[in-house]
């Protein structure tokens, strides 16, 4: 394999660079994830509004803050679930989907959405809102360009935290076992 | 045909990026993302049933057994301590929890004198502490993950791609790739500071991990931490060595030139101010 390792550096000052924005990838549309994650399985979607009661019940059994009432759920033909979901770190915004089996045991998780910026638009509604609905099929080219990108570890607990969110709402609200 | 993936693995985000042929590359990318679950599985130090809890818990009172990949890490990680005279050091394990960077596993405590001379390796991957110790492969194994995923990859008949574990990343294929860094002291921006073909790269830095003013780069000569408005980036053929490097260079960048020589690697170091010191000059 060493045959071929070749690095280039680029060495310009930094006052010469015009910085660019952090990454940003669509991996999936929601219908390609679904297909990933439950193959060959017909899904119905499941309306499903959280009471403040039971937005509640969820903070409390999986101690992450519940920010849309909404919930996006789908059922499978074999009983199984699927969950789109959307969390919101200090620098990047994560569109990802849960899959659960007939059980509620986790089956997968696949992120269909990453994206950082800077300057605290992730934080603007409108801003996240351009992700969210029929314009996941219409992958953005907003800052597309940058695809390698080294650095320190950014975590992954937003979705950590999400998916255990999203699993106190299966048990508790959508599908509790008696 | 092109395919690209995302999943949260190792704590952090890991993509893959590949080119390949349709009806092989799906499953060459499960694959890969397999090989990046087992070596969480095995060396995470989060989760208390991994192989690496379990030797954090046992080594001490009695040689603990482990897999080939996790001995293969760990006698990685052991000799870039010895050659670096301990710049590098997995038995951080102790400081980082007493910093909150890692969490507390419900062993006995360690002992804060403990350091990787105190690990005695076998060579039947076995392994056995000679002081209370917490291992942290934390600084090498994304590295070995990201290379295990390239080896699966490659396996499977794939002509090029990129894996990234949440900036610990390699290229193969014929594809000459751009790769960014993060400005040390503007994260949220980077810049291209280097071209990459057949190789690894990876950077650290604080700025994502600065809890209380102390990152989770533990400087092992003093009592304080590394990193804070400047990164290390290295590139090297491997990215277990390019990943383990990143803290050696960060640590005492003199010192490592040797070992960046040895291994056939470069490094730059970027604090926000010009250009890129690069290594060895």
């Amino acid at each position: 394999m060493r045959r071929d390792f070749h690095v280039h550096w680029l060495l310009l000052p930094a006052t010469a660079l015009v910085a660019a924005p952090a990454a940003a990838t669509t991996y999936f549309t929601v219908e390609q994830a679904q297909q990933q994650l439950l193959p060959g399985q017909a899904l119905a979607p499941v309306a499903v509004t959280l009471t403040p009661a039971q937005a509640e019940a969820i903070e409390k059994a999986s101690g992450v803050r519940v920010r849309d009432k909404t919930l996006k759920v789908w059922r499978a033909a074999n009983g199984g679930w699927f969950y789109l979901d959307q969390v919101l770190g200090k620098h990047e915004f994560i569109t990802y989907a849960l899959a659960l089996d007939a059980q509620g045991a986790v089956t997968g998780v696949e992120i269909l959405d990453y994206r950082e910026t800077y300057g605290g638009a992730v934080r603007n509604p409108k801003w996240r809102a351009q992700f969210t609905g029929k314009k996941y099929g219409a992958p953005l080219k907003l800052d597309a360009d940058i695809v390698n990108l080294s650095g320190a570890t950014l975590s992954s607990a937003h979705i950590t935290d999400g998916v255990r969110r999203l699993l106190a709402t299966h048990a508790l609200v959508v599908a509790p076992t008696h | 045909m092109r395919v690209e993936r995302a999943r949260p693995l190792l704590g952090t985000v890991v993509a893959v990026r590949v080119e390949g042929a349709a009806g092989w590359i799906d499953d060459a990318v499960a694959r890969a993302f397999d090989a990046v679950s087992q070596v969480q599985r095995r060396m995470s130090f989060h989760d208390p049933d991994s192989e690496l809890s379990r030797l954090n818990r046992a080594a001490v009172q009695a040689p603990q057994a482990m897999s080939a990949s996790t001995w293969r890490v760990l006698r990685a990680a052991l000799a870039l301590a010895r050659a670096s005279d301990g710049l590098f050091d997995p038995a951080i394990g102790g400081r980082l929890v007493a910093w909150q960077q890692l969490p507390a596993p419900d062993s006995a405590d360690v002992d804060p004198a403990a350091t990787w001379r105190d690990v005695e390796l076998g060579h039947d991957c076995r392994v056995r502490f000679r002081k209370p110790l917490w291992l942290d492969l934390g600084g090498i194994a994304k590295g070995y993950a990201v290379d295990r995923a390239v080896a699966v990859l490659r396996a499977s008949g794939m002509r090029g791609g990129v894996v990234n574990a949440g900036g610990d990343l390699r290229v193969f294929g014929d594809a000459l790739e751009v790769v960014h860094v993060r400005e040390p002291n503007d994260p949220a921006r980077s810049r291209p500071l280097l071209h990459l073909r057949d190789g690894a790269v990876a950077t650290s830095a604080g700025y994502f991990s600065t809890r209380d003013g102390r990152s989770a780069l533990v400087d092992t000569c003093g009592n304080g931490s590394l990193g804070h408005d400047v990164s290390a980036t290295v590139c090297a053929p491997r990215a277990l060595w390019a990943d383990a490097l990143t803290k050696v260079v960060l640590a005492d960048a003199d010192a490592a030139v040797p070992l960046l020589r040895r291994l056939h690697a470069q490094a730059a170091l970027l604090d926000g101010a010009g250009a890129p010191r690069i290594l060895p000059v």
